[in-house]
């Protein structure tokens, strides 16, 4: 379980009072994150994942404080809308970084990775390049990489933002399953509120450097009496 | 919780080092009153008309030449941009580096060549002065600002070549929209960097200048540090050059804009009217007859020479032995420092920190103004009461050699590593792919192009240097360029010539060599 | 691999042993001039037969010129490696006394062919020379035969000459002119100045740029032609004579006064008088040799010009004066 507690953080210099955070995340689950660009989201996710340090608060992970773990050492995988892949290695070397940053892969490990690339059915295109791949397909090595890594917190930003509906709504089922399958926490960022429907029970809304609301998702899209919401969903 | 930047700490090593080596001998040059012979200077030269000349005239031909050759070379790098597919492209390139490599008394005997009373377009006498300095100038830096320049095209994202062809923009709106957001991130830089060695022109500005009225203050330190022997003179004045560099560096920099377009490596064509190939290629070809000119007037001159007789000898063989081994120490030296500061300053540029991180690009750079003849007069007062100096020579004009690469390696390599950085740095704390790891799967690959074209461009200049090698003597074997200089001195203009094809060739060779070597083939 | 490594150590053994070597005989420092030093100079030469008589190394440290050996000394003081300084001129020594750097040679001064006599008890002379200017026969009939002329004639040649803030013939031709015209020679300069197309850095840019034929003359030295006529077998070059004479350059050597081995040194000073020695200079150093009589040089040189008679000005009125008359001639020629 991910708890988020009183996560202070504020921009060198900037004007704006500081982001406050508080979220909890069951195992097995995939929160959405909405709300209106500049809120917090990306923020957020950079607190989570150590690329910004919180001026306070903690960060839990089954009860064990994290917000002081170096990036790397940090139970998290991210996937970003793109730049996931180094366009000079090949797929599986892609994703066998993810294991080893050394590449010293044990026949274990070797075949850990031929796995999770057959698990998301990329198993013919091994030794292909990055370019040569369908923006989808490019994502399912991101995710195939997270399924190596085994790292409890999985972070996706925007990650599926410039695909179709149908690829989009695939990929997100995928995510849904990998979730559960190894229990681990999801938070997905999306500006798409179809998205948050796919993709998760409960969605957060973020709005100025806050959780405004935090609800079952059909509900929060549909039902919010919040003004923010509905006028960030174009409903007021 | 503030954690210090790593990238932090191996850039303030080599800023440390940058500082030590540029201020200690200052220092110590300055605290020599103690000397024999040496009377305390007279210090108000500030009020003398010849100092202000001096400086006023050393800024106008500066600012002149930079302007004339960074001003075609926007137009030819650009005619190379969009001409990706013609015959001996890559060759032409390659022979765009060679002015910059070939010594300045080498580069006046071959623009004399050509412009001289004899020569096949001839300026008569009035070759000598302004118009000769702007001639030999634009010579040794238009190649070098094409060669600059011309990746920039290359970071213009092909979806965006698309976008201006889909939009049925006009070739002065894809410039307008496409090419010179792209190019401001360079231009600056390069501009600064071409001011800077016009600024340090030396022999070119005494022997094609007509006369003193052609002084620069790199002449001016040179007379008060040799003939007048006041070094805390030429100290200050070489602190005023590097003051006058930085006022200058502020203004240009401020120009600079990071690009917020991505880079793609492309090879597609690119869409052009009908006109633009022929008129690209006529550009081309002028500035390769600008170039090649001075430069063919060396080959025939060289071939009229003792070709045989000086390529059998063992002497030239163990110069080129000692050329090359400070030619390629001076190349890893420069490139690994400039490697650090660029990793620091990418990073600060990465957190938002941009005004720092082009102090660090500055930093590294501006260094090349303060006159070798300086930091080596400066060095060997610290080190000659220590160590043997003899002993010391290599280290020494290997050292001040790759500082003086430093602006090269941080123009060629920073806006390609900045990029990296800004694109995969996330994702490789996240993959905790770092240090060595990092290098071997990531940098490497993808920064070897830049990377091998700072390491030739240092090598190619210290194979050529003349000034640092020239300071502390030869107590062996005489690098080519110095052999040159010394041919020059004993009569044997024929020899020299040829020594100085085969300084050229070699220089060519070496950079093939690292191009190839380090960046891979072209189509990698 | 292993072949690499035997290699290397081979190689290192080598190096090591080399050192050994290097230790056990004494070693000669002498500072001089590049050109001295270099594959063409005399330097090979004096050095090998200096070292089959002295059982020792000499090792020569080329420098820039003149003007660089004295700074390196002064910034070096007492803890200098040079044993001797060979290559100072005339408009250096009485800079290089004031230094306190050098210490008697304690020679007995016997016959030199040096015009004029000699006497100086720290700096021995082992060539000289005289500035001239130097044509091509073919391309100018008829040369000024006087400075004067050179100076006066509006219609005269157009001149090559160096920067006397930079070149010894600079200096060289900026003393002349103060030695023939005295507080005129900002207004010689002035006229001068017209027909000079460039000043350059050094003597070898204005001997190259006058071999391209930038210019009907050069600054250079009577004994120019010399290479021409010995190493080209071209005779069109001639030094042009002028009646007032020609001012004249004289090279020494002294011996520094840290020395450890002056007993070496001194050797060494006495050999540059010998003919061993002095036969090298003419051909190599394309000078005059200082002691060897004038029968005994290349038959070639006897086609030289007479450059007598030889023009000198006190060293010490020139290093006292020398920066201001540079001054004088900087805002004649910035005009």
């Amino acid at each position: 379980m991910l708890e988020i507690k009183q996560l202070e953080f504020r921009y060198a210099g900037a004007s704006a009072p500081a982001m406050h955070f508080d979220l909890n995340v069951d195992p097995g689950e995939v929160v959405s994150l909405i709300g209106p660009s500049g809120s917090g989201k990306s923020t957020l996710l950079g607190l989570v994942s150590g690329f910004l340090a919180p001026d306070s608060g903690q960060i839990l992970l089954d009860g064990a404080a994290i917000e002081k773990l170096a990036v790397p050492s940090r139970p998290v995988s991210i996937v970003f809308q793109q730049h996931n892949l180094f366009p000079h290695l090949d797929l599986f070397t892609n994703v066998a970084l993810g294991l080893d940053p050394s590449l010293r892969l044990t026949r274990q490990q070797v075949s850990e990775v031929t796995a999770a690339l057959e698990r998301l059915g990329l198993e013919q295109l091994q030794q292909r390049k990055p370019g040569e791949l369908s923006g989808g397909q490019r994502q399912r090595v991101a995710l195939a990489r997270v399924l190596v890594r085994k790292r409890k917190i999985l972070l996706l930003d925007e990650a599926f933002a410039a695909l179709g509906p149908a690829l989009r709504a695939e990929l997100i089922g995928l995510v849904k399953n990998l979730v559960s399958e190894n229990k681990m926490v999801a938070l997905l960022v999306s500006h798409q509120p179809r998205d948050a429907l796919i993709a998760s029970t409960r969605t957060a809304f973020i709005c100025e450097g806050r959780v405004a609301a935090l609800d079952d998702t059909v509900a929060l899209l549909e039902q919010s009496r919040l003004p923010e919401v509905r006028n960030y969903l174009g409903t007021l | 919780m503030t954690q210090l930047n790593p990238r932090a700490i191996p850039a303030g090593i080599v800023l440390a080092l940058v500082g030590l080596i540029i201020l200690a001998p200052l220092a110590g040059l300055v605290n020599l009153s103690g000397l024999p012979g040496y009377e305390p200077g007279d210090l108000r030269f500030w009020h003398s008309s010849y100092i202000r000349r001096v400086l006023s005239f050393s800024l106008w031909q500066a600012f002149l030449s930079t302007l004339c050759s960074v001003l075609p070379a926007i137009l030819v790098a650009r005619a190379f941009a969009l001409q990706m597919n013609f015959p001996m492209r890559g060759l032409l390139l390659r022979l765009f580096a060679l002015p910059l490599v070939v010594p300045a008394v080498v580069a006046v005997m071959g623009v004399v060549s050509v412009y001289g009373t004899g020569g096949w377009i001839p300026f008569g006498k009035s070759l000598y002065g302004l118009n000769g300095i702007l001639l030999a100038h634009v010579f040794f830096n238009l190649p070098l600002a094409v060669r600059l320049l011309l990746p920039q095209w290359q970071s213009i994202p092909e979806h965006h070549w698309q976008l201006g062809d889909q939009l049925g923009m006009s070739a002065w709106q894809r410039w307008r929209y496409l090419e010179w957001p792209a190019l401001r991130e360079a231009l600056p830089g390069v501009m600064l960097l071409v001011f800077m060695l016009c600024l340090t022109s030396f022999a070119v500005v005494l022997t094609l200048g007509g006369g003193p009225k052609s002084t620069t203050l790199e002449v001016a330190i040179y007379q008060s540090l040799r003939f007048d022997f006041n070094p805390a003179r030429a100290v200050v004045l070489a602190l005023l050059q590097l003051v006058l560099c930085m006022l200058v560096a502020g203004v240009t920099l401020k120009l600079q804009r990071l690009p917020e377009v991505e880079i793609t490596l492309t090879s597609g064509s690119r869409p052009q009217g009908l006109l633009q190939k022929p008129l690209d290629m006529a550009l081309i070809l002028a500035a390769t007859i600008y170039v090649g000119l001075p430069l063919s007037s060396m080959l025939i001159d060289a071939f009229g020479g003792p070709l045989l007789q000086i390529i059998s000898s063992i002497y030239l063989w163990q110069s080129i032995a000692k050329t090359l081994f400070i030619g390629l120490s001076a190349a890893l030296m420069s490139v690994i420092a400039g490697w650090f500061l660029l990793q620091y300053s990418a990073s600060l540029a990465l957190a938002g920190q941009t005004n720092r991180a082009r102090f660090i690009d500055l930093a590294g750079s501006i260094v090349y103004v303060v006159p070798p003849l300086v930091i080596g007069t400066g060095m060997f007062v610290l080190l000659s009461s220590h160590v043997d100096v003899f002993n010391w020579v290599y280290p020494i004009v290997i050292t001040i050699n790759a500082l003086m690469g430093l602006p090269f390696v941080i123009r060629c390599l920073g806006p390609a590593l900045r990029q990296n950085h800004a694109r995969y740095h996330h994702l490789c704390q996240s993959l905790d792919l770092q240090g060595w790891n990092r290098f071997r799967y990531l940098e490497w690959p993808l920064l070897r192009r830049p990377l091998g074209l700072a390491a030739a461009l240092v090598a190619a200049l210290a194979m050529g240097d003349l000034g640092v090698i020239a300071l502390f003597g030869t107590p062996d074997t005489a690098t080519l360029a110095l052999v040159i200089y010394q041919q020059l001195g004993a009569y044997l203009i024929p020899h020299a010539t040829v020594t100085a094809l085969v300084l050229l060739l070699l220089c060519l060779g070496v950079f093939w060599l690292l191009e190839r070597g380090i960046g891979g083939k072209p189509d990698a | 691999m292993y072949l690499n490594l035997r290699y290397f150590g081979a190689c290192l053994l080598a190096l090591i042993m080399s050192f050994a070597v290097q230790a056990a005989t004494p070693t000669l420092v002498v500072y001089t001039y590049d050109s001295f030093t270099s594959e063409w100079g005399p330097g090979p030469q004096v050095k090998t037969a200096f070292e089959a008589r002295c059982s020792c190394r000499l090792k020569f440290v080329g420098l820039e010129d003149g003007v660089s050996m004295l700074n390196r000394l002064k910034l070096e003081g007492n803890n200098t490696r040079a044993d001797v300084l060979l290559g100072l001129d005339t408009s250096l020594t009485a800079e290089a006394r004031t230094s306190g750097l050098f210490d008697a040679h304690g020679m007995v001064l016997e016959s030199w062919s040096l015009p004029g006599s000699w006497q100086d008890d720290l700096f021995l002379p082992y060539d000289y020379g005289y500035f001239a200017f130097v044509y091509n026969q073919e391309r100018l009939a008829n040369p000024p035969s006087s400075l004067r002329q050179l100076v006066e004639d509006e219609q005269g040649p157009s001149i090559l000459v160096q920067d006397p803030r930079t070149s010894t013939p600079g200096l060289g031709l900026l003393l002349w002119i103060k030695k023939i015209y005295g507080d005129e020679a900002d207004a010689a300069w002035a006229r001068l100045s017209q027909r000079i197309v460039t000043v350059s850095k050094g003597w070898s840019e204005a001997y190259g740029l006058f071999l391209k034929g930038e210019a009907d003359m050069v600054l250079s030295y009577t004994t120019s032609p010399a290479y021409h006529i010995i190493a080209e077998k071209d005779s069109r070059f001639s030094a042009a004579r002028f009646s007032e004479g020609h001012y004249q350059q004289i090279e020494v050597a002294g011996l520094v006064q840290s020395s450890k081995q002056k007993q070496l040194a001194r050797e060494f000073l006495k050999f540059m008088l010998s003919e061993d020695f002095q036969t090298i200079i003419p051909t190599t150093n394309w000078m005059y040799p200082a002691v060897l009589a004038s029968d005994r040089l290349p038959a070639e040189f006897r086609q030289l010009i007479d450059p007598s008679p030889s023009l000198l000005l006190d060293d010490k009125l020139v290093a006292s004066k020398r920066k201001a008359w540079i001054d004088e001639w900087l805002e004649v020629m910035s005009r």
